[in-house]
């Protein structure tokens, strides 16, 4: 009987088989889940596969400015620094007529590319530039390229210069990728590391990762006995303490800062309690704002709902009767709270922790109006990046490292907890 | 309900066609832009034809709406060296034969170049596609009740914690501060720019001086902030935009006294932003806006001083300018003494030095 | 076995309350032997899960005190009490498979691992779930739930078993089963069992006796057929089995025996004196379904008649409606012997025996 199964294919009543039968019948209900997802699946390409695409692209891209100075990065590529201090008259020759008949606006940005690599180039081109124009309307072109550009503007007789050109020669880079780890090329295109007033990316990095750990905890200390109180409070009192737990969400950030700042500053609430019940003394007062104590404290305020939420929806379903059994079958109130009634809130911290950190980790308003000199997270930088310096690369670059280290938290998490052990509500 | 979406609707419907017409401007917003709306759009033929945005500065979402070919914002008020570097990228727009024909003179007949550099500008390339508007200052100012006996008039006196005990206030961004920093070193306010721009050693210079100060500042990053530090006491002295000292003690009955010394003027300008939909119109209200009338204007407003000389004698010819009949030349910036002892920042040599500055400021201040 | 100084768990004079205004349990008195399966019965808010929880420990007694093994108990918390309990959802902690679950009482109690493992495959075994120690509790069935919930209440050998309405959750072919076979557990092990329910029939089924709650009032405390043939007032009458009334007043009493005329003037009934006391007083008559012969007459005193409402063909026998001195709800069981052929709206003349008929409250 079970061979005739598995040999012969099945027939249908009408002599169709069955498998294809099956698929005919299954195939227009496949269309129908499929056209219901497709509008959704289309949304996330577009807002979230697409842009990291972009972004990813972006961190690696150079080929702006090859495309304004093509000739000259080639030129470029034959200089032998060994035998010849500054680059041969050819690369002059290439950058003058570069400039003086490339497209302004193209000029333009590829001059802000060019400041990243040394600051400094965009004046030196932009005065040249200016130079060439005039030499050119009155068709005096030069006989030696390199005296004219000397002449114009002595930084081109200055070698650290052209070193640095030699970061965007080519049509894909990694430097931003270094950059953001406080890495940079020397003249010969080796990886070392920035000059030492300017290392901040690394510091920041581990700055924002052990503040995103920080507030994960204290938010995890804090929330957790509210969500208990929250999921055993009769719903009358329930409702309204989670009014309280919210209302964070309903205060403007400028009204919260303020608070905190009234709150937490040396001549504040705070200190004014401690030295008031004699706890300090009045030039001993605790600076508890504008530096990391201050972030930690607001940023925890603020995340705190989205540990307790999750966390809440958990234990409003674990029944109140496991810590009677567990009571019931011997165990110490403690230990029932252990072994019993903690593992059921794994999948509630797991989901509270997890959405806190990756708050946490790309939070930068909050702990610039409150963090003072320590208030500067990897979040500031790469906003900088994107508004004033206009140096994308670096900032797709800072995005995807901080995509990888979410993804690196997310394995560990993985591999530690289980993802299947997650629960929003 | 449905009486309210009627109205809704009816409302929308009347006033669609002017609100597609009308020059979207992005500015900085708060009391900064509430005195743009009066003494540039209140006063203009057309008022209901400017509508204000408020943004957060940078060319971030300007490049980005010219690069996607969706532009909203017809001007954008900008500091000077992203003026600079809109201009070079093309995100705005060279208007710079616009400027100098459509331009309105001053008494004399001042061209707006002309104006500005009379106010001790020098020419940059911000100035082909944009037109001027204020000079903000980074300025020192402290509560005279903190200083019972000698009080502190020059920038020797911020950098020196010795001589008088006590936090300051300092932005945690390196503009503003590191100028002050050379002047307490002794260098002229008026030769800082070169100074940096020609001497090598120049910024270590400023960060030594800086290291003086520095177990001795508290960091604040939102405007409103250093007039807190010193109205709770948590400083002495700070570092504040003029026109919130100002706006403390003309508004909020405050006495605050500034150190004009080493004072960092800065400036501020409204670009054309390139595809903007509707260009005619928003020329026509950037020259509106430029005009020393309206410059003059906004001081009533808003105690920053007018990037068009000739802005100034107007104010100084009606005293009281200012609300409810106060004197405004005493907070203004830009007057000619003043000008004497002030560093007018140089957004050229920012634009190519600002990353780094900026990333070796944070190092220093979070080591 | 009812020799208090014998009993095993004694309840002397409980009072609770939760609101200082109700009393949810009123000078509950009762005694349960070693080894004995007592039912706690009754509906819901009769105050039956309030007491078996203060045995517990999860609920201190507002007044009196409870004994175990003749120490009192309310200062004890629930730890260390050493008595089982089988919950009314289970309690299986879901993050353990079957075998930690049943281990933990045991670890717990820092018995060694060797002796764990025996004990947990030991009533693994009992409940004929031997194999299922790595599954979690979602991945069992109801019933399987059910028997670990059993065997996690009985692996660390405790003094005494709780049981919460156990079987409420189960359908009515398995909650059979499972009665018999905490029957049979009981047997085997002899171990007391306190169990609550608001099923007559599970009482019935499994209990040494049965404590019928209503309105924190014991009613009665009795053997199951005691309490079906003996009911000491209308509620506990009402409550066990089904149950014919017919209201009147008491005439005449007679010793151990009274008679009562019906109310509506449908004549007057000999009863046995049971919750009554004087003449004059009103009653309520208790006539038990099987107890009402058709048609031949039985007894000189109590004949009737009833006009049939409804007849319901049940097999065995056939459950006939009748509309008796005023009641439109009399039951009458006629054994299927072949011999019946009314039909609805026929007269049938009904008779009990006195002895059958019992005069309580009203």
């Amino acid at each position: 009987m079970e061979d005739c199964i598995s040999t012969s294919a099945l027939l249908t009543t009408d002599g169709v088989p069955l498998k294809q039968s099956l698929k005919k019948a299954e195939r227009k209900n496949k269309l129908r889940a499929f056209l219901l997802v497709f509008p959704l699946l289309l949304f996330i390409i577009v807002t979230f596969v697409m842009p990291i695409g972009d972004m990813l692209f972006r961190s690696v891209d150079d080929s702006q400015i090859n495309g304004v100075f093509p000739n000259t990065f080639n030129e470029y590529k034959k200089w032998d620094k060994e035998k010849d201090v500054l680059p041969p008259e050819e690369v002059y020759k290439a950058l003058f007529e570069e400039l003086a008949y490339g497209e302004k606006i193209q000029i333009g940005r590829a001059l802000t590319r060019m400041n990243y690599s040394k600051s400094g180039w965009k004046s030196l081109i932009k005065t040249t530039s200016r130079q060439i124009k005039k030499a050119v309307k009155k068709d005096e072109l030069p006989n030696n390229y390199k005296e004219f550009l000397i002449s114009a503007n002595e930084k081109w007789a200055d070698p650290t210069f052209w070193y640095a050109m030699g970061q965007m020669v080519n049509n894909t880079t990694p430097i931003y990728y270094w950059n953001a780890l406080d890495r940079t090329y020397d003249q010969d295109q080796n990886v070392v590391m920035q000059d030492e007033k300017r290392r901040i990316y690394i510091k920041t990095w581990i700055k924002t990762l052990k503040i995103s750990v920080y507030v994960t905890i204290f938010c995890l200390i804090l929330g957790f006995p509210v969500a208990h109180l929250l999921a055993n409070l009769p719903l009358r009192y329930s409702n309204l303490l989670m009014i309280f737990v919210l209302l964070p969400f309903w205060t403007s950030l400028l009204v919260r800062t303020t608070a905190w700042i009234v709150m937490l500053q040396q001549n504040g609430v705070i200190n004014g309690i401690l030295v008031w019940l004699g706890i300090l003394s009045d030039d001993g007062r605790l600076q508890l704002v504008y530096n990391e104590t201050g972030t930690l404290i607001a940023m925890t305020q603020i995340l705190l709902p989205f540990m307790i939420l999750p966390l809440y929806s958990v234990m409003r379903v674990i029944p109140k009767s496991h810590m009677r059994a567990a009571q019931n079958l011997g165990a110490k109130p403690a230990t029932a709270f252990w072994r019993v009634y903690l593992p059921q809130t794994i999948p509630g911290m797991s989901a509270g922790g997890l959405l806190v950190f990756v708050l946490a980790i790309g939070y930068f308003i909050t702990p610039e109006l409150v963090g003072g000199k320590d208030g500067k997270l990897i979040g500031h930088w790469i906003a900088y990046h994107l508004k004033t310096t206009l140096n994308w690369g670096l900032c797709a670059a800072l995005g995807a490292i901080l995509l990888g280290v979410m993804l690196i938290f997310y394995w560990l998490y993985n591999k530690i907890v289980g993802i299947d052990n997650i629960k929003l509500g | 309900m449905s009486k309210f979406l009627k109205a809704f609707l009816f409302v929308s419907l009347v006033f669609a066609p002017f609100a597609a017409s009308a020059v979207t401007v992005a500015s900085w917003g708060g009391a900064y832009t509430e005195s743009q709306q009066k003494a540039y759009a209140d006063t203009y033929s057309d008022p209901g034809s400017i509508v204000f945005e408020n943004y957060n500065g940078g060319l971030g979402e300007v490049r980005a709406q010219v690069e996607s070919g969706n532009v909203t914002w017809d001007l954008v008020d900008v500091l000077p060296s992203d003026a600079i570097t809109g201009c070079d990228e093309g995100l705005f727009e060279d208007i710079s034969s616009e400027i100098a024909s459509m331009g309105v003179p001053g008494p004399d007949g001042e061209s707006i170049a002309e104006d500005m550099e009379a106010n001790g500008l020098n020419y940059h390339s911000g100035w082909d596609c944009c037109v001027p508007q204020i000079f903000w200052t980074y300025v020192v100012f402290y509560d005279p009740d903190a200083f019972p006996g000698e009080k502190p008039d020059s920038m020797a006196d911020f950098f020196d914690v010795e001589k008088f005990p006590g936090k300051r206030g300092i932005h945690t961004w390196a503009d503003g501060i590191i100028q002050k920093a050379l002047v307490a070193d002794g260098v002229a306010p008026n030769a800082v720019p070169t100074v940096f721009a020609n001497q090598t050693g120049a910024i270590d210079r400023a960060f030594e001086v800086m290291d003086k100060i520095k177990d001795h500042v508290v960091f604040w990053s939102a405007g409103s902030q250093p007039l807190e530090l010193v109205k709770s006491g948590e400083v002495v002295m700070a570092v504040a935009y003029n026109g919130r000292v100002g706006a403390a003690n003309l508004a909020e009955g405050e006495n605050f006294e500034y150190i004009w010394e080493g004072q960092v003027l800065d400036q501020e300008y409204l670009c054309l932003t390139t595809g903007s939909p509707n260009r005619e119109a928003a020329l026509d209200f950037m020259m509106h806006a430029s005009s020393p009338e309206s410059q003059a204007e906004q001081a009533k407003y808003i105690t920053y001083g007018p990037m068009r000389a000739s802005g100034i004698p107007i104010i100084e010819a009606n005293e009281p300018w200012g609300p409810g009949g106060v004197d405004i030349m005493p907070h203004m910036p830009n007057t000619p003494e003043r000008l004497k002892v002030s560093i007018v920042n140089d957004p050229q040599w920012w634009s190519d030095n600002g990353a780094e500055i900026s990333e070796r400021y944070s190092a220093w201040m979070g080591n | 076995m009812n020799d208090t100084s014998q009993s095993f768990v004694k309840f002397e004079k409980i009072d609770k309350s939760y609101d200082g205004e109700v009393l949810v349990v009123k000078n509950l008195n009762l005694d349960i032997a070693k080894g004995e399966f007592v039912t706690m019965l009754g509906p819901s808010g009769s105050g039956k899960t309030t007491t078996l929880m203060m045995l517990a420990g999860f609920e201190t007694p507002t007044n009196g005190e409870i004994f175990l093994d003749t120490k009192p108990i309310s200062k004890i918390p629930p730890y260390e009490r050493e008595i089982g309990m089988v919950f009314q959802n289970y309690a299986l902690f879901p993050h353990m498979t079957v075998a930690e679950n049943l281990s933990f009482p045991l670890e717990v109690r820092k018995i060694s691992k060797p002796d764990i493992k025996e004990k947990v495959q030991k009533a693994l075994d009992m409940v004929e779930l031997g194999n299922f120690g790595t599954r979690f509790p979602a991945q069992l069935s109801g019933g399987q739930q059910q028997r670990v919930a059993l065997a996690r209440a009985l692996v660390f050998e405790p003094r005494l078993v709780l049981m919460d309405e156990p079987l409420g959750a189960l359908d009515k072919n398995l909650r059979e089963q499972m009665q018999y076979e905490i029957k049979h557990i009981h047997d085997r092990i002899g171990i007391t069992v306190v169990y609550v329910t608001h099923d007559q029939s599970e009482a019935l089924t499994m209990s040494n006796r049965i404590a019928v709650f209503n309105d924190g009032v014991v009613q009665q405390l009795s053997t199951p057929d005691i309490l079906y043939e003996k009911p000491e007032n209308s509620f506990v009458a009402k409550f066990i089995g089904e149950n014919n009334t017919l209201n009147g007043v008491v005439r005449e009493v007679n010793g151990s025996s009274c008679t009562v005329e019906l109310d509506g003037g449908f004549g007057m009934v000999k009863a046995l004196k049971i919750n009554v006391n004087e003449v004059g007083e009103k009653t309520q008559l208790s006539i038990r379904p099987e107890r009402v012969s058709i048609d031949n007459s039985i007894s000189d005193s109590n004949n009737f008649s009833g006009k049939i409402e409804e007849l319901i063909y049940l097999g065995d026998h056939i459950r006939a409606r009748l509309d008796v001195c005023g009641n439109n709800e009399f039951i009458v069981k006629v054994p299927n012997e072949g011999s019946f052929n009314h039909k609805e709206g026929d007269e049938l003349k009904l008779s009990w025996n006195s002895e059958d008929v019992r005069a309580l409250d009203l």
